[in-house]
């Protein structure tokens, strides 16, 4: 039986993610463009949605932490740095930034930076709201 | 030089679309694809995931700007209210006029940037996402 996973609300301010290694495959970037309709003379000349590779990296986190029921995604930034070549090796890094706690609800900003070997490609802050105790 | 126009971008979100968008990012959360389980929280059904309606968002700036979105490209929002299948969904990205970064140490101080006001709004003109997309200017 699979080990429960840790809430993302329980974690500390100041939790480092452990670097992930991430890649998108084309067949990766044509599902995420199919599903959300992208058909932008860019992603039909075979480029990735710049978008993919920060839903990629918020998968990486889903895989390896819980959100407990009731979580809200509240606010979200990103800066892309660079277009990304499907089948790229990459490495995510990530950090719990900041981390507070109102009516009941766990506030927690996650900042993370998907990069390549010529450096970053997209890095981001994730603002989350989870229900407090749930985990 | 004028600060370029973005034309907005409309989308019918469909459960179907939401079902396609959980299998491509992993997210199986059961608001976005259990009607059942979703009837009964304060939401009253499925919902979409952020990240997807922010996905029209990012493809609205990449078809007015293209590599240059993918290279310089910059989102901050708010999710203010859940988008519902059977929603129609329209982005629209008004000008706010030309800005310098300022970020000391970093190779792009000093670079100018558009920056525009982004929402995407459901029919009744309800407000789903705010929030600034700013790119490089040429």
């Amino acid at each position: 039986m699979p080990a429960a996973k840790t809430s993302i609300a329980a974690l500390p301010r100041g939790h480092v993610f452990p670097p992930a290694p991430v890649r998108l495959t084309a067949a990766d970037a044509a599902a995420y463009a199919a599903a959300t309709g992208d058909c932008s003379d860019y992603v039909a000349a075979g480029h990735v949605p710049p978008l993919a590779v920060a839903a990629l990296a918020l998968r990486l986190l889903l895989e390896a932490y819980e959100l407990p029921p009731g979580s809200l995604h509240t606010g979200q930034e990103v800066e892309f740095r660079a277009p990304l070549r499907p089948d790229a090796e990459l490495a995510m890094t990530g950090e719990v930034a900041q981390r507070s706690e109102r009516a009941g609800m766990v506030i927690s900003v996650i900042e993370f930076t998907v990069s390549g070997d010529g450096g970053p490609i997209v890095s981001g802050r994730t603002t989350v709201m989870a229900p407090q105790g749930e985990s | 030089m004028e600060q370029p126009s973005v034309p907005p971008l409309s989308r019918a979100l469909t459960q179907d679309a939401i079902n396609a968008y959980a299998d491509a990012a992993g997210d199986h959360n059961p608001i976005h694809v259990d009607e059942t389980f979703a009837r009964a929280t304060p939401f009253g059904g499925t919902i979409a995931h952020g990240m997807l309606v922010l996905a029209y968002v990012s493809e609205t700036m990449t078809r007015a700007f293209g590599d240059a979105w993918a290279r310089t490209g910059r989102l901050k929002v708010r999710f203010k209210a859940p988008a519902r299948p059977g929603d129609t969904l329209t982005v629209t990205a008004e000008p706010k006029g030309r800005a310098v970064e300022d970020s000391p140490g970093r190779e792009e101080n000093g670079q100018a940037r558009w920056e525009y006001a982004v929402t995407c709004a459901n029919a009744a003109g309800e407000a789903l996402i705010t929030g600034t997309a700013s790119v490089e200017a040429a």
